[in-house]
């Protein structure tokens, strides 16, 4: 078993009759969205996109509508076919796949939620949830069985003859990721399932679905534009403007060293308080005696338990990793460490 | 040519915009000045010549607080609708071209038509007659008889030649009163295209603004020269129609050649009589299986005794749509049966299930195709366009040819109206089918038959039902009309009434076929409605 499950390199997705010659331009001249419509007639969707995603990971794609985030993921299980570059999951060409191979792919190995729940207004919540096994022929006793468990593990159980319309957009939503764990999937795909739900349901099902993520072992691509929705269930972030990817990195990486103005502007807003680990905003020994008495703190500590510890004390405290004392932060830096190194 | 090119238009307009803007971002909305610098650069690339003017006129209307804006284009006075035709106003050209053609038929008639002339030819014809009366009335007192009545017709008409001759008098003497009206009226039509000739433009102006490339601008010689030459060619002849008395034969009359009409019917007659004979093995066949259909679903409804076919009836509406139903189809089918109209009745719900069924069979396949492929659509539509509106009468003709008369010819008549709805709402209901369940169904690994079977088909499936019920009721309203090329049935008996004149069976055959009719639909309806609750 390859330890990636996902790995997409130089994918791109032009819409239009002329997408090679589009493709040609664009990486010989390096041609823009706006030049390409205006020579070729085509639009850019996804413009040289390589990521991988690792097993047990929830991998974020964050970008702001129009930027190409939903157009990729698509490529996954090739709802939309590449103009170039290669899909590989869990090992295999996507590409290369034949009818029945990829859907035989769809059906087992990728579950995908989506940002209007899609659920079938005429079948019950078990029948949606149990769609995916009933395409795969599963019987109806066993499909009926692993609907209801599923249910379950989306706090569900109870509202499983009732119909999609009459259960809340939160509880629609939770519906759509039971029947996306239906088929016990290794990968999920998320198109901005939490989009639009309003900001305390989104909370709630944030968590929700990061301990369960975590709890059935799934590696997660998490489509989102919303960046503070990220950071908080991400294990790494893709930031992606105009079908690029601008850059990939950990919610920590994003934050403190974002690649570029755009990136910039986005993390302005960004608490860093649970995000920023103390060996980050450290100073360096340099072969300094160490100060007494100080307070000594893991180099994996945030900066939030920092506070709590450096208002219990005057001096510096000393950051140590494995028991070896590493660096120290006096209280400037941390002030200057929260404000963001300014 | 007289337009302006576009890119002097986008040279004007575009540094417009950007200092329209500018003012209002800073201080209150009260305090904001008018640019007038930027409209009026605006203003000379839609208008071309006379720039200036139009500029001015724009302005004044946009400045304008009462209802009618006081302006006065003396171009459009002197020139009517040839100024609208060179400035590209097309509305307004038609508009006043017909208004100005009704003020110079009173001029025409005022100045040189011949007022009354009919009038002084019915007197001189009057005069004749009288004459010819009062000579008989001589005659007749020379003879030694009594001439009295001759000579009183005689006087009558000499009388009624007076009238005449008095009445083309005045109309001659109103020919002065019709002139001026004429001149009036054009006068009117002048001032009012004058003051209405700015803000038309304006208009225009506005909606070129929006759409530069397809609103005509600027002053246009082609235009005026188009606009004149369809004056030259309708006013001279209008008005010398309406002003000369007698005018030759080819003005009022089209020369149509009788030879073109036989020989065009002949050969379509032809061709109709050879496809016939070509196709006739195909032709035949689809007869059989029509007949055959309809003679499993006469059978069903004839065959089986009549309280057998009724219970089931009642137990059907029953069970649809309910009690109240229940009961006015049994009150229905009792009516039906006392009149003796039992098997007759059964006949044409025989036809009629027969039509439904063929519909329904070829139609919900098509309506799924057309509903998945846009361009097989955009070549169906018009065909079931024609369909619906070409009058059955119409096409009853080619029917007979091809499939002769009878039950049969008469279920395909009513196919070709019936079957366009069901064609329709299926194909609408399938384009309605949200794109992101259809999406999800193939990301969970769908065929393409699973998805039609259990995502696409559900859903649509209220659209096809109500396209069923109108095909229902589109073949139900044909029962009549297939009974003139040998449909049986309820219709046979409307159309014996029709062709007796016959009031009384006429009416009871008709209520039969309107509680056929108002069963068939409530039972179906009930149904229908009954499965959108589960829904």
């Amino acid at each position: 078993m390859p330890e990636n499950v996902v790995e997409l390199s130089g994918v791109w997705k032009v819409f239009g009759e002329r997408a090679d010659e589009t493709i040609k331009a664009a990486r010989s001249e390096g041609i823009g969205k706006p030049e390409a419509l205006a020579r070729f007639g085509t639009v850019i969707g996804v413009r040289d996109a390589s990521f991988d995603v690792a097993r047990g990971e929830i991998f974020c794609i964050m970008g702001l509508s129009g930027s190409g985030k939903s157009t990729l993921v698509r490529h996954v299980n090739r709802l939309i076919e590449p103009s170039a570059g290669s899909i590989r999951v869990l090992g295999e060409d996507v590409s290369a796949m034949g009818k029945t191979a990829l859907r035989e792919m769809r059906a087992r190995h990728i579950g995908m939620v989506f940002q209007h729940m899609a659920l079938m207004p005429h079948r019950s919540v078990r029948e949606n949830v149990a769609y995916p096994l009933e395409i795969r022929r599963i019987p109806k006793s066993k499909r009926w069985a692993i609907s209801d468990h599923c249910l379950s593990l989306v706090d569900l159980a109870g509202y499983e003859d009732r119909l999609p319309k009459e259960l809340s957009g939160g509880m629609q939503q939770r519906v759509g990721i039971a029947r996306a764990l239906a088929s016990d999937p290794e990968i999920l795909l998320m198109d901005e399932p939490f989009s639009a739900l309003d900001p305390l349901i989104r909370l709630q099902l944030q968590d929700q679905f990061k301990t369960l993520v975590r709890d059935l072992n799934k590696s997660t691509l998490f489509i989102t534009h919303d960046l503070d929705e990220a950071i908080r269930i991400g294990t790494r972030i893709a930031i992606m403007k105009d079908g690029v990817i601008v850059q990939i990195g950990t919610p920590e990486e994003i934050v403190t060293a974002p690649a570029d103005d755009y990136v910039r502007e986005f993390v302005q807003g960004i608490s860093r308080l649970k995000l920023v680990k103390a060996h980050t905003i450290m100073e360096p020994l340099n072969g300094a005696g160490l100060p007494e008495g100080a307070p000594r703190v893991d180099g994996e500590r945030d900066l939030d338990s920092l506070i709590d510890i450096s208002v219990e004390t005057d001096g510096p405290l000393v950051v140590e990793e494995g028991g070896v004392p590493i660096g120290v932060i006096s209280k400037t830096v941390l002030l200057r460490g929260i404000q963001g190194g300014r | 040519m007289a337009t302006a090119d576009p890119e002097g238009f986008g040279a004007a307009a575009t540094p417009e915009t950007d200092e329209a803007t500018g003012p209002a971002s800073g201080g209150a909305v009260r305090d904001i000045e008018v640019d007038r610098a930027a409209l009026e650069a605006s203003i000379e690339g839609f208008a071309g010549p006379r720039a200036d003017y139009y500029a001015g006129a724009f302005q004044r209307i946009h400045d304008t607080t009462s209802g009618v804006p006081r302006t006065f284009n003396t171009a459009a006075f002197l020139a009517g609708p040839f100024w609208a035709a060179a400035r590209g106003v097309w509305g307004m050209f038609w508009a006043f071209i017909i208004l100005e053609i009704i003020a110079l038929v009173q001029i025409g008639r005022g100045t040189w038509g011949q007022l009354g002339a009919e009038d002084l030819a019915q007197a001189e014809r009057q005069a004749e007659r009288a004459e010819e009366f009062l000579q008989r009335a001589r005659d007749a007192v020379a003879a030694g008889e009594d001439g009295t009545r001759f000579e009183t017709l005689g006087n009558n008409l000499l009388r009624a030649a007076e009238r005449s001759r008095e009445a083309a008098d005045a109309a001659a003497a109103d020919a002065m009163g019709i002139l001026f009206g004429g001149l009036a009226l054009l006068l009117v039509l002048r001032l009012f295209q004058a003051v209405y000739s700015n803000i038309a433009y304006e208009k225009q102006y506005a909606r070129w603004r929006v759409d530069p490339d397809a609103t005509p601008s600027g002053f246009s010689t082609r235009n005026i020269a188009f606009g004149i030459a369809l004056g030259a060619a309708i006013i001279p002849l209008t008005v010398y129609r309406f002003t000369i008395e007698g005018v030759p034969g080819w003005m009022t009359e089209f020369p149509a050649d009788p030879d073109i009409y036989s020989s065009s019917a002949r050969w379509l007659e032809a061709a109709i009589d050879d496809a016939a004979r070509s196709g006739a093995g195909a032709f035949d066949g689809i007869v059989l299986l029509v007949r055959q259909i309809l003679d499993a679903i006469s059978l069903a409804l004839i065959g089986t005794p009549w309280p057998v076919v009724m219970t089931v009836i009642v137990v059907v509406g029953w069970r649809s749509a309910g009690p109240r139903v229940a009961i006015f189809t049994a009150a229905a089918l009792a009516y039906i049966a006392f009149l003796g109209y039992w098997e007759i009745a059964m006949e044409t719900v025989a036809l009629v299930g027969a039509a439904v069924v063929l519909c329904v069979v070829m139609g919900i396949p098509l309506g799924i195709w057309f509903g998945k492929s846009k361009r097989a659509y955009s070549f169906a539509e018009p065909v079931l366009d024609l369909m619906q509106t070409l009058p059955a009468f119409v096409y009853l003709i080619p029917i007979i040819a091809f499939f002769g008369t009878g039950n049969p010819p008469g279920i395909l008549a009513t196919i070709i109206f019936g079957m366009p709805p069901v064609i329709r709402l299926t194909a609408l209901g399938m384009r309605g089918v949200p794109d992101s369940i259809k999406e999800a169904a193939t990301a969970f690994g769908a065929t393409r038959w699973q998805l039609l079977k259990d995502v696409e088909l559900p859903l649509a499936l209220p659209s096809i039902m109500t396209g069923v019920n109108q095909t229902i009721l589109m073949c139900l309203s044909m029962v009549v009309i297939i009974s003139l090329i040998g449909g049986g049935g309820l219709g046979q008996v409307i159309l014996e009434a029709l062709q007796f004149a016959a009031k009384g069976p006429g009416l009871l055959g008709g209520f039969a076929i309107l509680f056929v009719a108002m069963v068939i639909d409530r039972i179906v309806q009930g149904a229908f409605r009954r499965a959108d609750q589960k829904d």
